[in-house]
């Protein structure tokens, strides 16, 4: 069973395209409201499943390979907060648009906060190995196709009903797969950001001198 | 043997247990899945059935679960090849004993919509492929199904395509739900109607565990329970389950009084698990659990049982409302959720659909509104039509048990109507009129009542499932005639032990203060027994009649729920509405109910169009001006948008009321490409074009390029938006894009195109848009305005 904990409300703007402003006091009541919406509605789960490196099917593209090298294992993982939370704003959608996309916002927090919690718990399981950060399906040259491979590896749809459809978009939709390696030595962490991004040419967050955290 | 013959002879029916446990245990090597063990591996699947057919399997799961073609895929096998092998391994393994063989179906392994966005016929033709290539086994059975609406397409296919028994069960959560939010009611209701011969649950949980959803389920269906539980939890370390044989039938013994019937075991259970549940079983005799004499309906999250008066809300049908005719012609969509949504915040527990417009087609339409309804809204519907066919669509799409909205004593009625609400399982509405009309007396109503539901059983529905309607008349035009629907009811209610239903408001036209009428009138028809009034929720008086009724009736114990609704509930939040406050302060601010006031008070003196185009229109530029400078953020604008839309709408009413032309500025459509199911943006886009008065007609998320072509060509409208997420879906704009240009229709003679399109989505961008063939990119929604205000002004 995982608990949630507080849900940041500047990340939350961040998603909104909203960094830097200074919510105001209505908008701050919403952003509590909506987090607590958001965290009744939620029931995170989350799943990883240890893969032995070289894997052909799982490492499909250089980017990942390059991301995996050095690890003799790969921790494939997946989370999601269920399906109600899509529901909820599908329905606040109906009514209120405004809050529908403050809750979409704080689910892309919340799903972030699940993956956290299996990366950590994993570390704990590994403790003498190193940890490359989460690599996703859609990242680099890393195809979307690979979504049915991770998820019938984890067996999630049957276990956290995890699934993809025929376009490889997750469903629940406030959902994440990912791979991470994991090595006996250092790793050089090839961090994460707009440098290693397709969308860094065109990519709001950047217009507005801002950056998406990755 | 047949599975009858077994049911009627045996007091209990032995499953088998695990075939994965089996497989993983013997260490048997397979690529993709374990199901091409049948062809590679024949004899060792067939040595698993023969161990449970030897602890004591009467049917045994073929090794078919996973074979479906989504799956397989890639697998180089087809679906038939896996499903007679299959099939043929557990025929042999039985030979020469009395073991009955099942076709096993799990999940496709997509979600179906409105969850997910596997179709509800996609699903059907996947069972109908594994139902078709497995025609040799004795029975079927679906299994480890987390979605109602998905297991629904799976029963009918069955049932469309075979004549074996189906078997169905469903995986539920700790938290009593399965994944989707499916509770063991609404799978008991829905499953019971479809006519399957046995459903339960399997999987998930341990059987130490699931007395709750056993327990619930037998309580909405008279059908034998099926238990197929894990043997507990794996333990993390060492994946060996926890709960071991002799406690494993220990704790099914605490089920059998639910009326559990059907036992086995799932993932962890062994031929030693099917033994301990044989040797449990060896001196016990089957409790059928007790009848249930209420009807229950459902959606898939939401069970209402029929045990006192439950509201079903009226007002999603066109009748009489001009702003719904529109929304219908419009395909204005959320103008009926809206709808749907503000009824069951008022206390309606199930409403009534009716789209029947003749400018429309009403059996795409219904089918359109029940899922849209069903996809933010647990009430049950009642699916209202005239018309034979609408009613049947609206039955085939509709996920849980629904009412049919209504058969009456005319013979065609009867032979049209009666056997779609069999083989759909849902209940009806019988109307007490027939080819000579209304009957004047009680009599004459409850003779017609007599033999619709005599003509019911005879098909097969069970009269708990007929909700008769005495029919209201005018009070105004025949004041006597109140009398006699309400001694009517009373004689249905009392001597054919039938439910009622009555629309209530008929009763008061022609009169002043229709409210208190009708709440009297309901009142009255409630003391007489009616079940479900059909009225408007929003009548606050007629609600509290109903809560209080059942509150004075003692069916809302301890009035918990009466309490619910008056004592808590703090009253409507009305933000103070500061009397002076201007329509633009209103909408730069984002507030509905100042903005609303504003236009209200402005109308008296100012024209409609100037309070549009000189005080709406520029304040919303004023935010959007904010929104580009990023010193307003995005939910601000939308809410600036709300206001605005609430000062449209008091607009529009006025104009409707006076009979003048509407406000709208043009139609433009919009449309989440095919395959795509990110819709949020769309949305964002469509409710600011709606607030700068032009008319969206929105198709909604995952858009065949047809439709998109189709509606633009029927309404003439010259200019589409598109929108995707995704760059595995860019092809489909693009493709989109195509067929709009090649369309002859949509083209002037000089060859150019009539139609603007304009694009945007996350992964788009100016270039890969222009390549396209798109007119536009806009980057957010602020520039769809602005690209609007070019084209159409």
């Amino acid at each position: 069973m995982i608990t949630l904990g507080h849900l940041s409300h500047s990340e939350a703007m961040r998603y909104m395209g909203g960094a830097g402003i200074e919510p105001d006091e209505r908008m701050s009541a919403m952003l509590s409201e909506c987090e607590a919406l958001v965290l009744r509605h939620a029931s995170p789960k989350f799943l990883y499943r240890i893969a032995e490196l070289p894997d052909d099917e799982l490492a499909a593209g250089n980017d990942i390979k390059a991301h995996l090298s050095g690890c003799d294992k790969a921790a494939v993982l997946c989370a999601t907060l269920g399906a109600d939370v899509d529901k909820l704003i599908r329905v606040t959608q109906v009514s209120d648009m405004a809050r529908a996309v403050m809750l979409n916002s704080f689910a892309n927090v919340a799903v972030e906060q699940v993956c956290d919690k299996a990366e950590q718990e994993i570390a704990a399981q590994y403790p003498d190995r190193y940890m490359t950060f989460r690599y996703s399906p859609g990242y680099g040259d890393y195809p979307l196709s690979l979504q049915k491979t991770l998820l019938t590896f984890l067996d999630a749809p049957r276990k956290i009903g995890l699934s993809a459809n025929e376009n490889h978009l997750l469903i629940p939709s406030k959902s994440v797969t990912a791979v991470a390696g994991l090595s006996l030595y250092p790793i050089e962490q090839k961090r994460q950001g707009c440098a290693v991004c397709q969308l860094r040419g065109d990519c709001s967050y950047r217009r507005n001198g801002g950056h998406c955290g990755f | 043997m047949d599975f009858n013959t077994l049911m009627q002879t045996k007091p209990f029916i032995m499953l088998d247990g695990a075939m994965g446990t089996m497989i993983q245990k013997s260490k048997a090597e397979y690529r993709h899945c374990p199901e091409t063990l049948n062809l590679t591996r024949p004899e060792l699947i067939q040595s698993f059935h023969k161990a449970y057919i030897d602890a004591g399997a009467d049917i045994i799961y073929a090794n078919t679960f996973g074979a479906n073609a989504y799956k397989l895929e890639n697998s180089g096998y087809t679906v038939e090849e896996i499903i007679r092998a299959g099939v043929a391994n557990a025929k042999q393994a039985a030979k020469g004993t009395e073991a009955l063989v099942a076709l096993d179906i799990g999940p496709v392994g997509m979600l179906a919509e409105p969850a997910g966005s596997m179709r509800f016929d996609d699903a059907y033709n996947y069972f109908k492929q594994q139902i078709l290539a497995g025609k040799d086994a004795d029975v079927i059975v679906f299994e480890t199904m987390t979605d109602l609406y998905e297991l629904k397409a799976a029963v009918l296919a069955a049932k469309e395509n075979s004549d074996l028994p189906v078997l169905a069960t469903m995986t539920f959560e700790k938290n009593g739900r399965t994944f989707t939010g499916v509770s063991p009611a609404s799978a008991a209701v829905t499953l019971t109607g479809l006519g399957v011969d046995a459903l339960g649950v399997n999987c998930s949980l341990g059987p130490d565990e699931l007395e709750p959803m056993i327990a619930a389920m037998t309580r909405y269906t008279d059908l034998p329970l099926i238990v197929k539980a894990n043997a507990g939890l794996p333990d993390p370390n060492s994946n060996e389950y926890t709960i071991l044989p002799d406690r494993f039938a220990a704790c099914v013994e605490q089920l059998l009084p639910y009326g559990v019937k059907i036992i086995g075991g799932c993932c962890g259970t062994t031929p030693a698990y099917i033994e301990a549940i044989r040797d449990m079983l060896r001196d016990k005799e089957f409790t059928p659990c007790p009848k249930n004499t209420d009807t229950t309906v459902c959606s898939a999250a939401s069970a209402v049982e029929i045990n006192g008066p439950r509201i079903i809300g009226e007002r999603i049908n066109p009748t009489g409302k001009k702003r719904f005719k529109q929304a219908l012609i419009d395909h204005d969509i959320d103008y009926i959720l809206t709808q749907a949504l503000s009824q069951t915040g008022a206390g309606a527990e199930i409403l009534d659909v009716n789209v029947g417009h003749p400018e429309i087609d009403e059996k795409a339409m219904m089918v359109t509104a029940v899922k849209a309804i069903q996809s933010v809204c647990d009430a049950p519907l009642q699916i209202d039509s005239t018309k034979p066919e609408v009613l049947e669509q609206g039955l085939r799409y509709y996920n849980g048990k629904p009412i049919v909205n209504s058969v009456n004593g005319e013979e065609k009625s009867l032979a049209s109507v009666l056997p779609l609400v069999r083989k759909y399982g849902a209940s009806v509405v019988g109307l007490t009129l027939d080819e000579n009309g209304i009957p004047k007396t009680a009599d004459g109503r409850f003779a017609i009542a007599k033999r619709i539901v005599e003509r019911a059983e005879a098909l097969g529905i069970d009269r708990r499932d007929v909700y008769i309607d005495c029919l209201t008349l005018t009070a105004s035009a025949e004041q006597d005639a109140c009398r006699q629907t309400l001694e009517a009811l009373h004689r249905v209610k009392t001597e054919l032990g039938c439910k009622t239903c009555l629309g209530v408001s008929n009763i008061s036209f022609g009169l002043p203060n229709r409210e208190l009428v009708n709440s009297t009138f309901l009142t009255m028809a409630m003391e007489e027994g009616l079940d479900l009034p059909i009225m408007n929720p929003n009548a606050v008086s007629m609600t509290g009649a109903v809560r209080a009724f059942r509150v004075l009736s003692g069916i809302d114990r301890h009035a918990v729920k009466f309490i619910e609704a008056y004592n808590d509930a703090a009253p409507p939040k009305v933000e103070q509405t500061q009397g002076d406050m201007d329509v633009a302060t209103a909408v730069f601010n984002g507030l509905k109910n100042e903005g609303a006031a504003a236009t209200e008070r402005l109308l008296k003196t100012t024209d409609p169009m100037t309070i549009v185009n000189e005080m709406l229109i520029p304040a919303l530029d004023r935010v959007g001006e904010g929104f580009e400078k990023n010193t307003i953020f995005l939910p601000q604008l939308i809410q600036s948008a709300n206001t605005a839309q609430e000062c449209f709408e008091v607009i529009k009413a006025h104009l409707a009321k006076n009979g003048d032309q509407s406000v709208s500025k043009g139609k433009i459509i919009l449309a989440t490409v095919k395959g795509d199911i990110h819709d949020i943006g769309k949305n964002i886009v469509k409710v600011l074009l709606d607030n700068y008065g032009y008319t969206v007609v929105d198709l909604g998320k995952d858009v065949d390029p047809q439709l998109i072509v189709d509606t633009a060509v029927q309404q003439n409208i010259k200019m589409i938006g598109l929108s995707a997420l995704m760059t595995t879906t860019l092809h489909s704009m693009e493709e989109t894009i195509r067929l709009v240009r090649s369309t002859p229709a949509l083209q002037n003679p000089d060859g150019s195109s009539k139609c603007v399109v304009f694009v945007g989505g996350a992964v788009l961008t100016e270039e890969y848009a222009m390549q396209i063939g798109a007119d536009y990119y806009c980057k957010d929604a602020k520039e769809s305005v602005d690209t609007a205000r070019r084209v159409l002004g």
